[in-house]
């Protein structure tokens, strides 16, 4: 039973690191169209 | 237009990131493990929201979707959100997979299955992965809005139907013992249920919250593309004049 | 003119390109052909696999040729402002719908018979159950080329859209190819009673393929790209 852990922490691992990629890459692109506003 | 977010989509995603966290404890520590599946059943408590979420998502892009295809209500801002919420439909459908197949490795042996309910995901991802190739194809609401919203729709019905089909030949497939693996989970005792439906919420609260975000993102592009489309046609205005 | 006599006329106009150009006949047919052949090398005649999955390969190889009916039948609109003659044309949208996904089911169908010959012929399969397999056959045309024409008026005039509509149709025909290889089985088996419930799924998905074309067909059509 013990070994089903190996599964859960991959799956958890992947979905915090899947969400923060996202979220991460909008908040870039955010911050990126905000430098743009400025040279505006 | 602001690059920042509104009050309330911060609000919102502080909201959402309490939450998750909460959910993490609830589902790591506090929750027992199942009778059968031990520990793996942890995993029920991201793959059912992230599937819910999906839906979620893709119900809202159909809407989004059949609002620009009336001409009443037609306005840019429906089809950006109908493609930002596809958009993060995706990433839940690619998680829900992946997620489903690191729990059906210890559960039932294998890493995929081919069930109505893995299936019909699967299909549902590439349906949507076509409609967000689709979007990129116009720089504008104008130009891409109405094809998408189509594509959108067809697929929005297609799902059921796709699922439907997939579920009457496992129902009439010979081979019992491939079909017969238990595959509903059972949700026992307090814990939980509780952590399945705290799940769901914190699930929603993420997705009204990454909507909001990527919807502002659109939004800045849409505005971007506009902008330099005027300026292109000023331009050759002025080389005529 | 009414909305039948108008389909007929495009579906006419379609037909007529086809057999002034012979694209269908010496470049779909055969390309349906050669995928059957590339089947027996991915999947070894040596195993006695290929009878029992002759259904699927049939029914994949003519997805796949279908793929190339659909983009052909809206490239032909291209030539010559042909896209706004049609529009102007003064033509139903959902006419136009019905004659374009006519003209390629007719020729999805005369696909089918050579490619049901070369399946008997090549994967060595003893034909039964011929009503089922004409009717399945009959339905599930009608249902692939009237998903396939929305699709294909949908990324008309797209420069991405060769590789558009493959992934576009693909995942959604999903239970066309489902349920003519499970009617397909059922009438080799010699046990049609199980084919025939699929045959009314292809009939269900066939409508509401073309109820979806006529409405879509004529905003659709309407767009710049």
């Amino acid at each position: 039973m013990d070994d089903n852990w190996g599964y859960v922490v991959a799956g958890y691992v992947i979905t915090i690191a899947v969400l923060s990629a996202y979220g991460g890459w909008m908040w870039f692109r955010l911050r990126r169209a905000r430098r743009a506003d400025l040279d505006h | 237009m602001s690059t920042r977010v509104g009050v309330g989509t911060k609000i919102l995603g502080a909201a959402a990131f309490v939450s998750l966290g909460a959910l993490a404890v609830f589902a790591l520590v506090v929750a027992p493990p199942d009778e059968r599946q031990g520990d793996a059943q942890r995993l029920m408590y991201v793959h059912v929201p992230a599937a819910w979420l999906a839906y979620l998502a893709f119900f809202v892009t159909a809407v989004a979707s059949v609002l620009w295809l009336v001409p009443r209500t037609r306005s840019t801002t429906w089809d950006l959100l109908a493609g930002a919420s596809a958009e993060i439909g995706v990433v839940f459908t690619g998680l829900t997979l992946v997620l489903g197949s690191l729990w059906g490795r210890p559960t039932w042996g294998t890493w995929w299955e081919w069930d109505a309910r893995v299936t019909t995901t699967a299909v549902l991802f590439f349906l949507y992965l076509g409609y967000l190739a689709l979007r990129r194809t116009g720089a504008t609401a104008q130009e891409r809005g109405t094809r998408c919203a189509i594509a959108a729709l067809i697929a929005f019905v297609d799902v059921p139907i796709v699922h439907f089909s997939v579920t009457w030949w496992e129902t009439l497939h010979q081979e019992a013992t491939v079909f017969n693996r238990d595959l509903d989970v059972q949700f026992e005792g307090f814990w939980m249920p509780f952590t399945l439906i705290f799940a769901v919420f914190a699930f929603t609260l993420l997705y009204a919250f990454l909507v909001m975000v990527r919807l502002r993102l659109a939004e800045l592009d849409e505005g971007r593309e506009e902008r330099q489309l005027e300026e292109a046609i000023a331009e050759r205005v002025a080389v005529t004049v | 003119m009414n909305m039948f006599r108008e389909a007929l006329l495009v579906a006419g106009k379609d037909l007529r390109i086809e057999a002034r150009s012979r694209v269908a006949l010496q470049q779909i047919v055969p390309f349906g052909g050669i995928v059957l052949i590339v089947f027996a090398f991915a999947l070894d005649p040596d195993r006695g696999l290929l009878p029992r999955v002759a259904p699927g390969l049939f029914w994949t190889a003519v997805l796949l040729a279908s793929l190339l009916s659909i983009t052909r039948s809206f490239s032909i609109e291209e030539a010559n402002g042909a896209r706004d003659g049609l529009r102007l044309s003064g033509l139903d949208g959902g006419a136009i719908f019905l004659g374009k996904a006519a003209a390629v089911a007719l020729q999805l169908l005369l696909l089918e018979v050579v490619l049901g010959f070369g399946v008997v012929v090549l994967y060595d399969v003893s034909v039964r159950g011929v009503v089922l397999i004409a009717c399945t056959t009959v339905v599930a045309t009608v249902a692939l080329a009237a998903t396939g024409t929305v699709y294909g008026v949908l990324a008309a005039g797209l420069r991405a859209r060769e590789t558009l509509v493959p992934l576009l149709v693909l995942p959604a025909v999903t239970p066309v190819v489902l349920g003519g290889t499970r009617a397909f089985e059922a009438a080799l088996a010699g046990a049609p009673s199980d084919g025939w419930p699929w045959v009314q799924l292809l009939a269900a998905f066939a409508v509401l393929a073309v109820v979806a074309g006529v409405l879509a067909f004529g905003p659709l059509l309407e767009e710049d790209s």
